[in-house]
């Protein structure tokens, strides 16, 4: 290990990491978003959307991240649609994180019993506030460990980033490893660095985890 | 309960971590002492001959020196020599396919015994690799569009983006000489020409003979400048302190000259692409530069 060259890397990685937590936070948020409106269509059974959103959730979570990439950052330019790299990044992450955090608010709406919807009919709740106040924060709560691991896992997708050009952390690790043929160095940061995004998030989603279980009813 | 098990994880992280540094210390001295550590990671000739088999690391997407053509199979001036190396030798070649920034770690790790992946030589890579004798002429070149050609690099703009492959001596070059000019780094040569295909940069800086290949066989593309920075040579690479492969190819490459055999490949491999114009400032023939 030789301390100069970490010196001399460190504002690189440093750099890296902020690209990545800042395309990962872009992306997971809108994953997020797509997943929650996904999740209620295919629960309420809204007809026609219901099977779109299935086709789009069977397309995204059977193609690898890198071949969405490519697609939308090499193929898309054939038929005139140019992107940044970055914005590629977060189209590809909320793309692929789409279906997921679906498929993970499902499993929790689908885990809210039936008779506290019904419950909530007879005492009136319309059905946008049944959604809202009953069904949600506990689908919420049921979904959280899902989401986590959803958040931990999109994260490290971002590593195929170097595909498109972006500059993250991975792609500076073999850059660095190219450029100066320090291999041990270059590695080290790389585990470090990642560890450094990654860890807090997992400490805090099993504190989050841990604060938000108050579904299910009854027990 | 839950405390106990969340200092026992971080424990084994930090063993992890700890394990990987100390991993990265014994193969730094071994780098350092060439052959002298416990485990040697090459193979030498006689291993190779042994084997029947020789491991050469080749690109699979630079036409037209190292590519694979559309039946699957290796083609081009890198792997023309490729082939010759094996049969002199007797055994059967086994191609690995390389992208530029990982040619060193590959012989490093024993994962190929030699490169001959357009590797040009320069200072900082006879540290870590040895190179045998040149087989090739390059300099540097940079291709742009026709609608906006780059003369020179001083006419950029601060946010006009030349686009260099990752591990390259364009890469080097670029960053120890121009630090000011923005560049878009691509881990591939198939990426790096898709995405400039597309638009991408003003430019694209790589090894001459790349760039004139690459407006040869696309429109619209200009060679603005052709020769920048040192005029370099491409040889062969083996693991550093493989000595009895690097003698052996060295030996070769001075008895390939007697019969013209450079000449003969760029015949059978270049001229489709340069003609014949290039031929005696690109060939090196019996290891001798000018």
């Amino acid at each position: 290990m030789n301390a100069a060259y970490i010196e001399k890397f460190l504002p690189l990685y440093q750099r890296a990491a902020i690209l990545t937590v800042r395309i990962g936070i872009e992306g997971i948020f809108l994953a997020i978003l797509i997943g929650l409106l996904c999740a209620i269509i295919l629960y309420e059974k809204i007809p026609v959307i219901r099977q779109v959103v299935m086709v789009y959730v069977e397309i995204s979570r059977n193609t690898p991240l890198l071949v969405q990439l490519f697609f939308i950052y090499y193929g898309l330019p054939k038929v005139g649609v140019r992107l940044s790299p970055e914005i590629c990044g977060v189209i590809g992450l909320a793309f692929l994180g789409g279906s997921y955090m679906a498929e993970a608010f499902r499993s929790g709406l689908e885990g809210v019993e039936n008779i506290q919807r019904e419950s909530a009919y007879s005492l009136g709740m319309n059905r946008f506030q049944t959604m809202r106040y009953v069904i949600l924060p506990q689908a919420v709560s049921t979904s959280i460990p899902a989401f986590i691991a959803n958040i931990i896992f999109l994260l490290k997708e971002t590593s195929v980033f170097s595909a498109i050009s972006l500059m993250d952390l991975m792609f500076t690790a073999k850059d660095l490893i190219g450029l100066y043929y320090k291999t041990t160095e270059s590695l080290t940061l790389l585990v470090v660095f990642y560890l450094m995004i990654l860890l807090p998030v997992s400490i805090l989603g099993a504190i989050v985890e841990r604060r938000m279980r108050y579904a299910g009813f009854g027990s | 309960m839950s405390r106990f098990r969340k200092l026992a994880a971080l424990g084994l992280a930090l063993t992890f971590l700890g394990g990987l540094t100390a991993c990265g210390n014994t193969s730094d001295t071994q780098d350092a002492s060439g052959n002298a550590g416990s485990k040697q990671i090459y193979r030498t000739l006689d291993e190779i001959k042994e084997d029947g088999t020789i491991n050469i690391g080749v690109f699979s997407d630079k036409n037209p020196f190292g590519y694979v053509d559309e039946n699957g199979e290796y083609q081009g001036y890198d792997v023309y020599f490729a082939n010759r190396l094996a049969q002199d030798l007797g055994v059967e070649v086994n191609f690995v396919s390389t992208e530029a920034a990982n040619r060193i770690e590959y012989l490093q790790t024993g994962k190929v015994d030699v490169i001959l992946a357009n590797f040009t030589v320069t200072d900082e890579r006879k540290e870590e690799v040895d190179f045998a004798l040149p087989y090739m002429n390059v300099a540097l070149g940079v291709v742009s569009r026709n609608d906006n050609v780059i003369e020179s690099l001083d006419d950029l703009g601060e946010d006009d983006a030349i686009i260099v492959i990752s591990g390259t001596t364009a890469e080097t070059y670029l960053i120890h000489n121009y630090p000011n000019i923005p560049l878009q780094k691509f881990d591939s040569y198939a990426t790096a020409k898709e995405a400039f295909e597309n638009g991408t940069g003003v430019a694209w800086a790589n090894d001459n003979t790349e760039v004139i290949a690459f407006s040869l066989q696309n429109e619209g593309y200009t060679v603005g400048i052709p020769s920048l920075g040192s005029n370099d040579t491409i040889a062969p690479a083996v693991t550093k302190g493989n000595t009895t492969l690097l003698e052996w190819i060295n030996e070769d490459i001075k008895k390939l000259g007697e019969e013209q055999f450079f000449h003969k490949d760029y015949e059978e491999t270049l001229t489709d692409t340069y003609g014949d114009a290039y031929k005696e400032t690109l060939v090196v023939e019996g290891g001798k530069t000018e």
